[in-house]
């Protein structure tokens, strides 16, 4: 119903069509649009875009106005009174050590993961791909099943297993935590691009004289590469963005930026003044990555979107 | 770990006293220049040479409360050579030390604020008792009330280097002056300077019925007040029950004004939704025509108005202490309390270093220079405090010796004095929600008191 | 599919082996175990020392805080998805043929790549309740205000114990009768000082030409020292209000305060009672309290509905992109409608579309934790409650039960194993093929 659905309607994940696909064929439903509505669809689609913009703008102009301000008069103020708008939200939140450490500890959680849940999965989904073994589709079926099991079942048991281990409240305990979870989605969108690779290519490698793990980084990563780049894509946006296993896992001590944020939460109300600004730099790099990558973000949010 | 929805009263203090210091901390980061030991004075303590030693030490404070707590760890360093590293334990101290200890790497030196978890922590045999140069420096420098807070069965555990005033309350000078009231000193005139500031047209209460914590210090104050220090005690250890006449007194006494929507600002329902920031902005941002006339709560309320607001403390923003519905004034306070933590029993002697110099006079006096900080240290000179209002609390926190009392919820097991959405919490959101139903809100807290202490 | 083809390779097992096991081995250790411990355990008591059975599962039910959270996430599950993907269809069949499609759908994309705790602060921002910040209620309060107009005192109100009373209509009477031969008196208090800036001093009415005057001011001098119930001379005249004289429940003469609070009613008035209606004294609109216990839970949904339409847009759109246009054609010819063809053709058409986008959106909410633990503020966290932000609750922190814990987490787990059946059978099918 989910995900096997998708990619069997779209075999390649990354031809999801994106945002920025190219010129929509006409169809009946779009001609009752501009019939009915003519320039009103136009006019409603302006307000719908300027709805689903003003939240963020809300934030954006938020983080650059004194607590003063905030406390006193709604962000829509700094339209018509540019000397409101300050550098000293970030100032304070760049000297602060506690801040800047989390954007680190961030990084260090979310580069292995991506790292570690890419080339594990893709070693995985080539075997099931490729590589002949007792078992196979059974246990193919079994990584599947794993799709969708909620992140909540596992975190009282790897609390404890972590913590007989010496790994709770560490960044590795976080690192390793992502990347088994990650694991389900990585070994299954790899192994269905991987089995499309075409078999001559596979075998004419073979006949050079290719063993399997010549084959596997010299053929198989090479080709899979928009794959790869979709599923590393979802995954790094996918920890960089998760509070609930950081919240858990990571050491009290230097958290994320999430956890980091959200310890700067606890009575709202008064300190916009760090949250808007907080907030804005975690969105930062998934917003970078967003514009830069349209195509392989949004395959790899719509591929993973089971999660 | 962390604990989520379980608020500990710790964290207003917290997020407060973070903001102030960092306006304090300017101010001192000037005066530090080419000053060897940040007092200026000869140490009064001393302390072995530690050098090579590594200390960590864990409180609740992060942000710039944090930054001043470690002038306090710097001091320290320089006086013993020991090397000190801070670690911010996160809201819930009990699990954080729980966890480290069963993963082995405890902190050498931890702040408890409240007394139940130090009863909790020594019972478990967590923490070690303090040497005999603490001991020298707490009998020279603290009450024997202060001292006992951080004691357990007749043994002295830890102590308590930092206090909260939590009865004061705190009000505009724009809006009094308008209404042409005075502070009051006793219950009666705190409710008709209400009705009067009402009839001048600015609402006279603001109250953070969304925060329980800030409902549990107005009844705690009323109670002390009303019906005594021996009665706080015994209702402290759940001797008598929650349904007791005197609390119903005291619940009736809260009710003359809670049960006025017209004192509340925003009324009843909007009080309900009121953090306790938000509480306090609303009394002091408008500087020519307040919102809120009055807003009672600790000291920690000072550090709100200074980075909220543009009211300057002693001027716009004044302070009253919380009035007398008895025969005397009550003095609620809390604090925090370093501990040793040693699960083998026995504390090191840098572990016991850090305890005597956070009890001396010379810890008090750096720690207070960085403002956002009253100290229970009585040896310590009022004038080592940056301003007037942080002066006059810390000397009505002195001046009442033994005369105050430990924050009820504090004492209490969490579940009843600390705990979102039940409890203690819970039964005075209710109350305040319906002030009619006296025996109902008992009941609810009685039941709940029950429980909590396992009865 | 592939593996309904010959392997290329056979494999020597340990071949098979190295490329397997570093990822079988953590699912096993980091999710399989877990499942299997996770039921072990939810069958335990607090302590895990003795067996309760179902007790735990049967808290589930009995517990208030945890049937707040499951039938909150019922309300997520049905209504959440729902808007979605309505909003998403909508969208997608409004930018079929746009130009500028490309950016609309961007933006209404954007937020899929932001943390659920950043949209959770960009809609704290959004849902504070005082209009004045609160960009939800400032549009709100602003609209409304075009329509109806509030009134010049909202707060003024009289004195308790003194002469005006309030009726339980929110009118103010004088008690006693208008009497021509003495002027009547209204004083009213707890106007704010702003509200009197522009107002004049208050002026001594006259009385003894036979017809009723009267005053209506703000009793109160600055600075206190004014006399209660009496015009003192610095004390504000209340203009604009009006003053009805009222025999047996009928109005028979009216007047409005002039800009020195007084007022005149005609002689007949003399006896009746004095009424200040209640529309003198409306409380200005403030919008909704989002953040309130009530609309907690919609307003929640909100902010992931706005994270979560664009993704429901854009599979739509592709959905949409492949619907053949000779049947929707064909069905023209046939003489249906616009509207017609919509419903009848392109809906159906879409339908396995749809399904997928509802289907993955559900499994989405039913484990929403961030949005809830970040917008609710403390006070209304019971009534905001969901089952993962319980289980969080419950198993973490002090006063902890990880047996209920555990019990809620294989609740979660039973509810996607439907999913998790479909998922395999498709799987399967699709193999044998």
């Amino acid at each position: 119903m989910t995900a096997p659905t998708k990619t069997a309607q779209l075999p390649n994940p990354a031809d999801v069509p994106a945002p920025a696909g190219g010129p929509p064929p006409r169809s009946l439903v779009s001609r009752l649009a501009s019939l009915a509505a003519g320039g009103g669809v136009r006019v409603i689609l302006v307000v719908l875009a300027v709805v689903w913009l003003l939240p963020t703008a809300g934030l954006f102009a938020s983080s650059f106005r004194d607590s003063r301000d905030i406390a006193s008069t709604g962000w829509w103020e700094v339209l018509t009174d540019f000397d409101q708008l300050t550098w000293q939200n970030y100032d304070a939140l760049i000297n602060n050590d506690n801040f800047t450490s989390s954007i680190w500890t961030s990084v260090a959680i979310t580069v292995p993961s991506t790292i570690a849940v890419v080339v594990l999965g893709a070693l995985a989904a080539y075997a099931f791909a490729w590589l002949d073994f007792p078992g196979r589709d059974w246990c193919f079926l079994l990584v599947v099943a794993l799709l969708v099991v909620p992140v909540q079942v596992a975190l009282i048991p790897v609390a404890r297993l972590f913590n007989s281990l010496g790994i709770f409240e560490t960044t590795l305990g976080v690192v390793i935590f992502h990347t088994a979870f990650g694991l389900p989605f990585a070994v299954f969108l790899l192994r269905n691009f991987f089995a499309e690779i075409p078999r001559e290519l596979l075998e004419a490698a073979r006949l050079d004289g290719a063993g399997e793990l010549r084959l596997f980084t010299r053929v198989v990563l090479p080709l899979g590469g928009p794959a790869i780049a979709a599923l590393a894509i979802f995954q790094f946006m996918w920890v960089w963005n998760d509070m609930l296993v950081a919240l858990i896992f990571s050491d009290s001590g230097s958290p994320p930026m999430t956890v980091a944020l959200q310890q700067e939460m606890r009575q709202f109300g008064s300190n916009f003044d760090v949250l808007a600004p907080g907030a804005f730099l975690t969105m930062l790099i998934p917003l970078a990555i967003f514009f830069a990558f349209q195509r392989q973000f949004v395959s790899g949010v719509m591929a993973g979107a089971v999660k | 770990m962390h604990e989520p929805g379980r608020m500990s009263r710790r964290k207003g203090t917290r997020v407060a006293a973070a903001v102030i210091a960092a306006g304090a901390l300017t101010l001192t980061a000037c005066s530090d220049d080419g000053d060897a030991t940040p007092s200026g004075r000869e140490s009064t303590i001393e302390l072995p040479d530690l050098s090579g030693q590594e200390l960590e030490v864990s409180g609740v404070w992060t942000g710039a409360e944090r930054d001043n707590f470690i002038r306090v760890l710097d001091e320290f360093e320089a006086l013993t050579g020991a090397s000190v590293s801070y670690v911010p334990s996160g809201d819930n101290v009990s699990q954080f030390v729980g966890t480290k200890i069963e993963g082995g790497s405890p902190p050498d030196i931890v702040f408890v604020p409240q007394p139940g978890v130090l009863h909790e922590f020594a019972e478990n045999g967590w923490i070690a008792p303090v040497g005999d140069s603490v001991q020298e420096q707490l009998d020279a420098n603290f009450t024997q009330g202060w001292q006992d807070l951080a004691s357990h069965e007749g043994t002295q555990y830890g102590v308590y280097v930092k206090a909260a005033n939590k009865s004061l309350v705190w009000y505009s000078a724009t809006a009094f002056e308008y209404a042409g009231v005075e502070p009051p000193e006793t219950w009666d005139e705190f409710v008709a300077t209400a009705w009067t500031l009402w009839e001048s047209g600015t609402t006279p209460l603001s109250v953070a019925g969304g925060d329980g914590w800030t409902l549990t210090d107005w009844f705690e104050n009323i109670y002390l007040s009303q019906a005594g220090p021996e009665m706080y005690d015994r209702l402290v250890a759940h001797e008598i029950p929650w349904t007791d006449p005197s609390v119903a007194d005291a619940l009736t006494t809260l009710g003359e004004v809670f049960g006025e929507s017209r004192l509340l600002e925003n009324g009843t329902e909007g009080s309900l939704q009121t953090l306790f920031p938000d509480s306090v902005t609303q009394t002091f941002i408008d500087l020519t025509a307040p919102d809120a006339g009055m807003v009672f709560e600790a000291d920690f309320v000072g550090a709100v108005i200074t980075d909220s607001t543009d009211a300057v403390i002693g001027e716009d923003a004044r302070v009253f202490p919380f009035p007398a519905v008895g025969s005397e004034s009550p003095v609620v306070s809390a604090g925090d309390a370093a501990v040793a933590v040693a699960p083998d029993g026995e504390a090191s002697e840098a572990q016991q270093a850090m305890l005597t110099f956070l009890a001396s006079t010379d810890a008090a006096r750096v720690w207070a220079g960085g403002g956002g900080f009253v100290s229970p240290n009585k040896s310590l000179e009022f004038e080592a405090y940056p301003n007037d209002v942080q002066r006059g609390i810390a000397e009505a926190l002195i001046a009442a010796g033994d005369d105050f009392r430990f924050d009820l919820s504090d004492q209490t097991p969490a579940a009843f004095g600390g705990t979102t959405g039940q409890g203690m919490w819970r039964g005075l959101q209710d109350f305040l929600r319906n002030p009619e139903d006296i025996a109902g809100a008992q009941e609810y807290l009685e039941s709940q008191a029950a429980e909590a202490y396992g009865e | 599919m592939a593996s309904g083809k010959v392997a290329v390779i056979r494999a020597r097992p340990w071949a098979a082996a190295c490329f397997l096991l570093p990822a079988l081995l953590l699912l096993g250790a980091l999710v399989v175990y877990p499942i299997g411990y996770s039921i072990w355990r939810s069958l335990y008591d607090a302590s895990g020392d003795s067996f309760v059975g179902l007790d735990n599962f049967q808290e589930l039910f009995t517990n208030d805080a945890i049937r707040t959270a499951l039938r909150n996430n019922l309300i997520w599950i049905v209504v959440a998805p729902t808007v979605a993907t309505a909003l998403g269809l909508v969208f997608a069949v409004l930018t079929e043929r746009i130009r500028w499609a490309t950016a609309f759908k961007l933006i209404v994309f954007m937020p899929m790549a932001i943390s659920m705790l950043a949209a959770g602060i960009i809609f704290r921002l959004v849902y504070e309740q005082n209009p004045d910040r609160g960009l939800a209620n400032a549009v709100m309060t602003t609209v409304h205000d075009t329509f109806a107009e509030s009134s010049s005192w909202p707060d003024a109100q009289p004195r308790p114990g003194g002469s005006v009373e309030v009726q339980e209509d929110g009118s103010y009477v004088l008690l006693p009768p208008a009497d021509a031969n003495a002027p009547a008196l209204l004083p009213l208090v707890a106007v704010p000082q702003p509200e009197l800036a522009d107002a004049e001093p208050a002026a001594v009415p006259e009385s003894g030409n036979g017809e009723i005057s009267g005053a209506v001011w703000m009793d109160f001098t600055r600075g206190g020292g004014g006399t209660p119930g009496a015009v003192d001379p610095e004390e504000k005249a209340l203009a604009g209000i009006t003053v009805e004289a009222v025999v047996d429940g009928e109005v028979i003469a009216e007047a409005e305060t002039a800009e020195d609070g007084t007022f005149t009613l005609p002689a007949e008035a003399d006896g009746a009672q004095l009424r200040l209606p209640s529309d003198n004294f409306t409380a200005p609109y403030n919008g909704a309290e989002w953040l309130g216990p009530n609309l907690i839970t919609p307003a929640i949904i909100g902010s992931w509905v706005w994270m979560w339409a664009g993704f429901a847009m854009v599979l739509i759109a592709a959905g949409l992109a492949s619907v053949p246009r000779e049947t929707l054609e064909a069905a023209r010819v046939d003489g249906a409608n616009e509207w017609q063809v919509f419903r009848r053709i392109t809906v159906p058409l879409l339908a396995p579309v749809l399904a997928v986008v509802m289907v993955t959106l559900m499994i989405n909410v039913l484990k929403i934790f961030d949005l809830v633990y970040v917008i609710a503020p403390t006070s209304v966290q019971d009534e905001a409650n969901v089952l993962a932000l319980q289980l969080y609750l419950t198993s973490f922190g002090t006063d902890t039960h990880q047996g209920v814990g555990s019990a809620i987490a294989v609740f979660l787990l039973l509810l996607v194993v439907p999913v998790m059946i479909i998922n395999v059978r498709r799987l399967r099918r699709e193999n044998q093929r």
